[in-house]
């Protein structure tokens, strides 16, 4: 799941979502879309917090070093 | 003494000195009188001769003759002439023979006034201009940040000081080449033409600045000079030109890469302002951030509407839905049976309400009996029994057991 990229995770997301919310799903199936939405979210959050982090180190070392 | 017969010289029978000097002599007085355009580089009037001693010199190039005139021919055609101005004189090549030396010996010398000087520079212009010396196309841009300034200009000017000094305070580290020469007067243009192609051959020197402050028309004019505009257009090395003041524009300034109005545009021009470039890169950084962050924040708002959406956010709420299916249904069903057993006991008080109407014990009730033979049939008539046959006679009080007596 790792190697899905942002945008890949967050589409498929955004899909399971909708189907989610259009329903017709059997029980079994709708915990297994869910499962997949939240594993798809986390991803998206690591990535989001990994570039935060970048932005943050790069800002850091700029502040320490103003060459 | 015996003079060569056939004209050639051996080692065996040289020619004496007086011989060549003779030679000489004949061959330079071949050219006849010529018509010569030159500048003054030096007028010697020497007191008690009528003989004045000049040295004429190419503008151009490094080329110079020696000029001798009559005091009169001097005062007839040019009585004001000073060193560095423009003379036409009419003169014959003469070599002198106690000295072997040569010099040119004028009988009419016509300073050059200024006019004619500008007319020639227009006419200059035109033709420069229709070989494409001054098209823009063939302009190449100088490098944004040079490695180093190639500096022609005069030794310790105020156009060297304004170029280096202002060059400096915008990129404190710019490195220059100077190489400082005449910018006026005679040796100017072919001091500068030498310039030009150490600074063109030097690798690191990557663009030329040609400085001169401002001066009188006379003083520009090494820069109008043909040799010396061909010269910058045959540079390898882009070349800017700042030229004394903003009106003033010799012919080098049409040629020039760049044309700057005063030698302190030119250094404005050469160099980028440090100061600036830092704040604009500093500024590049900020919006590069704040767009990062920018982009960040946004997609965390994206994430965070699609994780607050009820069918992520409240999986709890798949299974409750179908919970409320099935106590709904569990309810249905109950209501249903509850229904069916109501229904059941209304039917069963209704069927024994008919029982009870169709009873007979109402009429047995009045004093009426019913009477049975032991196998049960009702007794409605008396053939139905004979003598001594028992029966039962059933009453509302109870049953009793009777004989037939008679029939």
């Amino acid at each position: 799941m790792s190697e899905l990229s942002y945008e890949e995770a967050r589409a498929e997301l955004a899909a399971v979502v909708e189907k989610l919310e259009a329903g017709g799903t059997t029980l079994e199936e709708s915990l297994a879309l869910w499962e997949r939405g939240e594993k798809l979210a986390d991803t998206c959050q690591r990535w989001l917090d990994g570039a935060r982090t970048r932005l943050d180190t790069a800002r850091t070392e700029r502040a320490a070093d103003p060459g | 003494m015996t003079e060569p017969e056939n004209g050639k010289s051996t080692p065996e029978q040289p020619w004496p000195v007086r011989v060549v000097s003779q030679k000489l002599g004949a061959w330079i007085g071949r050219l006849g009188w010529v018509w010569v355009d030159g500048q003054l580089a030096q007028i010697n009037r020497r007191p008690g001769t009528q003989v004045v001693f000049l040295t004429l010199r190419d503008p151009s190039a490094d080329l110079s003759l020696t000029v001798t005139a009559h005091r009169d021919v001097l005062d007839l055609g040019a009585p004001n002439l000073s060193e560095g101005a423009r003379v036409v004189l009419h003169a014959k090549p003469e070599f002198f023979p106690a000295r072997g030396t040569l010099s040119l010996r004028a009988d009419e010398i016509r300073q050059v006034g200024l006019g004619e000087l500008l007319a020639r520079i227009e006419r200059l212009k035109k033709l420069l201009a229709a070989e494409g010396l001054f098209d823009p196309r063939r302009k190449r841009r100088p490098p944004f940040l040079p490695h180093r300034i190639g500096l022609i200009t005069g030794r310790a000017s105020a156009a060297e000081r304004d170029v280096l000094t202002n060059a400096r305070r915008r990129w404190p580290a710019v490195q220059f080449r100077v190489i400082n020469v005449a910018v006026q007067g005679s040796g100017a243009v072919p001091q500068m033409i030498d310039a030009l192609a150490v600074l063109d051959k030097d690798p690191d020197t990557d663009v030329i600045i040609l400085a001169r402050g401002g001066g009188s028309v006379e003083d520009l004019l090494p820069f109008s000079d043909e040799a010396l505009c061909r010269a910058v257009f045959a540079c390898g090395t882009p070349v800017i030109s700042a030229i004394g003041h903003e009106p003033d524009t010799p012919l080098v300034d049409f040629v020039a890469d760049l044309r700057a109005s005063t030698p302190t545009d030119a250094a404005r021009r050469a160099v980028p302002d440090l100061a600036e470039e830092r704040q604009r890169i500093a500024q590049a950084r900020t919006r590069l951030a704040r767009a990062a962050a920018g982009l960040l924040d946004r997609e965390q708002h994206r994430l965070d509407a699609i994780r607050s959406r009820p069918s992520l956010a409240r999986p709890e709420l798949m299974i409750e839905g179908r919970a409320a299916d099935v106590d709904a249904l569990r309810q249905r069903a109950a209501r249903c049976l509850a229904h069916r057993l109501a229904a059941g006991a209304d039917e069963l008080s209704h069927t024994m309400a008919r029982l009870r109407a169709l009873s007979p014990a109402a009429t047995l009730q009045r004093g009426y009996a019913i009477v049975q033979r032991p196998d049960g049939a009702v007794v409605r008539a008396p053939d139905q029994v004979t003598k001594g046959d028992p029966l039962r006679v059933r009453l509302a009080g109870g049953e009793l057991a009777a004989t037939v007596a008679e029939s």
